[in-house]
């Protein structure tokens, strides 16, 4: 923080010298309190990306090089044409900070704020995921209280605006004990029609200028440069600058947006969150190459005697900013009125290229829409962290604690227990459209009322192996999380990252961030999925425990299932089917959580991706699809296919019996077999009569597929075939106990 | 001539399209139900309504209290007297007994969390205007969504005497016992209905369990309070 002298007076700011000497050649002035406030803001790390923008380049240009993409990054949130006359709108964000100070409103904000994203593309909202990070629970107070109000402010906000939570993803991780990560995913559709009338630009002069939803307050001012500082011990004296939330203010708010919408006299449409109202219009002035002149004496305040620096960086919750053609000006607002909700014409647009803001008669503020928008660009060095060879190599010591109390422990552990004390509390099922539901899948699946086409989404990422290897990490989230959505019988057809890491101004953190984001990037261009949009969380680190955040590019992949007969479940179906595994384990239990839970250590060689073989892999099960020869299907993930089966057992009360002779590459240590997280592999299950069959269209497409075991009616799991070691069985009821009640156990008196 | 039914959106409802969309979508035919903004609903173009669920107003001040004071509760009185059909879900149970068309009160549930899942209810009265395509303790698979769905009344003997508790929340073998009360209501009971038997409410989802798709059980028990609510409109005029 430094103080500049303004025109007027001075003013603390988180701009650099530089930054600041630019500023005023550029104007040939002293910037007045409030332009200086409005430039802290939209040039901020979390406005204008200035450290992220060089690497972030790496990803393709999604709307030139995919004709279904509608928006890509740099929109409020991306968009695809699935056909038949409809789109999607989706996009991916953090709230870290707010969260791990406040995390109720932290959280509810959020969500408010990913809501308002996808609605101004001009589609209803209709479903949530949330994928979060905490620390440990166990004997964890500080832990458990984030997690619970975290959880507690999604379901408020989500349950009240009648928007589904369909998904999710939680890990406990000590380096999130301080900054806890909470992400929100957002996922909108309608017709494209209305999408057309809803882009973030004012690109007409002489149309209205609208402000419609909540008043402006004195709450949040300076969010945005909060969130792109680390977490100090003062860092509590901020709790100001977390917003409230007010989710029935949102729902009407929503309501009110589409029904504007489709009067057809809205021109662009733009929600207030980080930098409030100067972020808004210059956002708008600045895409559309227009200019304006607002007066914010107009502005409706929550209370008297807000000046106008305070006014327009005010970040308060549940305010829309619409772009609104003259002559229907009375129709828009009449709808506004329907729902009963505090609006204001606050200005015009105009070809000047000037935003001019009066407080009266008084400008305040005249800056070219240019100087808002073009922030400058940092390129920051970065240096890969001289711990990471070490940790790399490693070894995990030798079993010899028995196998099944491990798996027993394993399946009771935070990272991969039942996460149904979550999901109950969000109403999942609002908008019927939930076909598979929490816990039943490895997405969320809603059908597309209008179409004959199902929509699956999943979010995620495992942190503990981008920890070892960014790169890797990435690309391994990015099969984990499509998997996710083809083991629901989906095609990926887009993805949205959140970028979690730390304060970029050190170069390891750098690294970790370029390595990730170099990772996303290969990975989607060789297996053709555009990214239409992502969010860069800077700073998830606290200079109280010197601790850095787990790099997370948390992830997000929305696939199409093309009707009803090709949705495929997680549990298993039928007594006597066969269980397969499909791809190839390898020696990977680097960053698994069999190091963590059993010998607390991080390191180790983690999984590492193959795009080619990925996509064979894809395209096989995509063959078997056809054919309908999977009868259940989930991806291994956290803990080893051993967990894989138990949880494909666990809905429909089944057992199997598992013979691993010749299953698994002979040089594979026991461990490695069984706990491995080996990425891009699924369990299926198919009936014997089609077992020869598989066989063929593996060997065609140069994919691995061994029979595992077959599905029996008793709860248990019988392992054969375990080199050197006695056969095991496993009790399902038992472990379906330690799977349900960890957090519950935990988080209830 | 088609039967109209009205469903009321206040501010803050939130399974007003759905249960339009069960309404006009999935049930055969001879429906056209209306999605009507509560300011500007008149009764007398119905034969029966809707209060869908949702948070109303908010639930700011209290589940279901603000909504109560809206016009459209005026309109549906008039409905109420003269014995036409009116059925309050979730958010629409919690309009209707602050509006003192039903008995009782919804608190918040013991476990003091929101609840999402599919639990089962039990068929104790169907005579009513809801129930009547039901047999008597049938078992129905159903979802429910609240957070204040704990039903309480301190008048319990004039209910079961009057035959005014409709359903309750029983376990799979049709038994009332704790665990398969969700939210610790008053002798399990999930949904009641007036002295008249023409207005119910109930906390429990049927626009949720009305197609098969969306079905975790492979029932579709939400229909038959729909199918009920149109072959009591037909009764009433034939």
């Amino acid at each position: 923080m430094r103080k500049v002298k303004t025109k007027d007076t001075e003013l603390e700011v988180d701009l650099t010298e530089s930054e600041v000497k630019y500023i005023k050649d550029f104007l040939k002035r002293e910037p007045t309190t409030t332009e200086l406030g409005m430039l802290d803001i939209m040039w901020s790390e979390h406005c204008s990306y200035k450290s992220s923008r060089p690497k972030l380049k790496q990803f393709e240009d999604a709307e030139q090089n995919y004709d279904y993409v509608l928006a890509g990054p740099g929109q409020d949130a991306g968009v695809i044409d699935i056909g038949d006359g409809y789109c999607l709108s989706f996009r991916i964000e953090s709230h870290n900070h707010p969260s791990a100070i406040e995390p109720y409103h932290g959280a509810m904000t959020g969500i408010g704020g990913i809501i308002r994203d996808v609605l101004c593309m001009g589609v209803r909202p209709i479903a949530l995921l949330d994928p979060l990070r905490f620390g440990p629970l166990k004997n964890n107070p500080h832990s458990q209280w984030l997690f619970k109000y975290v959880v507690k402010g999604i379901a408020d906000y989500g349950n009240c605006t009648g928007i589904p939570t369909i998904g999710g993803e939680v890990e406990f991780d000590k380096s999130f004990e301080n900054n806890c990560l909470v992400n929100v995913a957002c996922i909108g559709f309608g017709p494209i029609e209305d999408f057309k009338h809803a882009p973030s630009r004012a690109d007409y002069p002489g149309d209205y200028l609208v402000l419609m939803g909540g008043s402006t307050g004195r709450d949040g001012i300076h969010g945005v440069t909060f969130a792109s500082r680390t977490l100090t011990e003062m860092s509590e004296a901020d709790r100001p600058a977390v917003q409230i939330g007010d989710p029935f203010t949102k729902k009407m708010i929503i309501e009110a947006t589409l029904e504007a919408i489709k009067t057809g006299y809205v021109r662009g449409c733009k929600d207030l969150g980080g930098g409030g109202i100067s972020c808004a219009l210059s956002e708008l002035t600045g895409n559309g190459g227009t200019g304006a002149e607002i007066d914010i004496s107009k502005i409706f305040t929550r209370e008297p005697g807000m000046n106008s620096f305070e006014i327009m960086l005010s970040e308060s919750q549940e305010r829309m900013a619409f772009v609104v053609q003259s002559e229907g000006l009375e129709k828009v607002l009449d709808v506004f009125k329907k729902f009963e909700i505090s609006h204001a014409v606050i200005g015009k647009t105009d070809d000047s290229k000037i935003l001019k803001i009066f407080d009266g008669n008084n400008l305040v503020v005249n800056l070219t829409s240019e100087a808002l928008a073009h922030s400058p660009v940092i390129q920051r060095e970065e240096k890969k962290p001289s711990y990471i060879d070490e940790l790399l190599t490693q070894k995990t010591p030798d079993l010899t604690i028995e196998i099944d109390k491990v798996i027993y422990t394993l399946i009771g552990s935070e990272n991969i227990c039942s996460k149904e004390w979550i999901y109950r509390q969000y109403d999942h099922e609002v908008g019927v459209r939930s076909v598979v539901k929490c816990g039943d899948g490895d997405s969320g699946v809603l059908r597309l009322i209008g179409t004959n086409k199902f929509l699956a989404a999943s979010v995620g990422v495992n942190s503990k192996h981008s920890f070892l290897d960014p790169y890797n990490g990435a690309k391994g989230g990015l099969v984990e999380v499509s998997g996710n959505v083809i083991a629901n019988g989906a095609k990926p057809r887009a993805m949205v990252n959140c970028c979690n890491f730390g304060n970029p101004e050190k170069p390891e953190s750098y690294w970790f961030f370029s390595q990730a984001v170099q990772g996303m990037a290969d990975f989607c261009r060789v297996m053709r999925i555009p990214v239409i949009g992502g969010n860069v969380s800077f700073y998830n680190e606290d200079d109280v425990s010197h601790t850095t955040i787990k790099p997370t590019p948390t992830i997000m992949i929305v696939g199409i299932i093309e009707g009803e007969k090709n949705i495929v479940t997680l549990p298993f179906k039928k007594s006597g089917n066969e269980i397969l595994i499909i791809g190839d384990t390898k020696a990977e239990l680097g960053g698994s959580e069999y190091n963590s839970v059993v010998y607390n250590i991080e390191g180790g060689n983690p999984p590492k991706v193959d795009e080619n073989q990925v996509k064979r892999t894809w395209n096989f099960l995509f063959e078997l699809y056809d054919k309908h020869f999977v009868k259940a299907n989930h991806d291994v993930n956290k803990g080893g296919f051993v967990i894989t089966v138990a949880e494909m057992c666990f809905k429909n009360n089944f057992g199997a019996d598992l013979d691993l002779t010749n299953c698994f590459d002979n040089s594979l240590r026991n461990d490695e077999v069984l706990f491995s997280e080996s990425v891009g592999r699924f369990i299926i299950e198919s009936e014997p009569k089609d077992y020869e069959k598989i066989l063929k269209i593996a060997k065609k497409n140069n994919v691995t597929v061994k029979k595992i075991g077959i599905l029996i009616s008793s709860p248990e799991i019988n392992i054969t075939g375990i080199k050197n070691s006695k056969d095991i069985k496993l009790d399902l009821n038992k472990m379906k106990n330690l799977y349900d009640i960890t957090i519950p156990n935990i988080m209830e008196i | 001539m088609n039967i109209k039914i009205a469903v009321i959106q206040f501010p803050g409802s939130n399974c007003d399209l759905d249960t339009l969309h069960v309404l006009n979508n999935v049930i055969s035919n001879g429906v056209e139900a209306e999605l009507i903004w509560h300011n500007n609903f008149k009764e007398s173009n119905y034969d029966g309504c809707v209060l869908p669920g949702g948070f109303s107003f908010g639930d700011y001040l209290r589940s279901g209290i603000i909504a109560a004071h809206s016009p459209a509760l005026d309109q549906a009185r008039v409905m109420l007297k003269d014995g036409r059909p009116i059925i309050g879900i979730c958010n629409g149970f919690q309009i209707l007994t602050e509006a003192q068309f039903l008995p009782g009160a919804l608190l918040q549930n013991d476990s003091l969390k929101f609840i999402c899942k599919w639990v089962n209810i039990k068929v104790e009265n169907n005579k009513t205007a809801f129930s009547n395509k039901m047999k008597k303790d049938q078992i129905l698979n159903i979802p429910i969504a609240h957070g204040e769905g704990r039903y309480f009344t301190d008048n319990l003997k004039e209910l079961v005497e009057n035959n005014q508790i409709v359903f309750r929340y029983v376990n799979n073998r049709g038994e009332i016992t704790k665990e398969a009360n969700p939210n610790g209501s008053m002798e399990s009971i999930a949904g009641v209905c007036n002295l008249e038997q023409n207005c119910l409410g109930l906390m429990p989802h049927p626009e949720r369990a009305s197609e098969l798709i969306l079905s975790p059980k492979e029932t579709i028990h939400g229909l038959l309070f729909f199918d009920s609510m149109i072959e009591f409109i037909k009764k009433r005029s034939s």
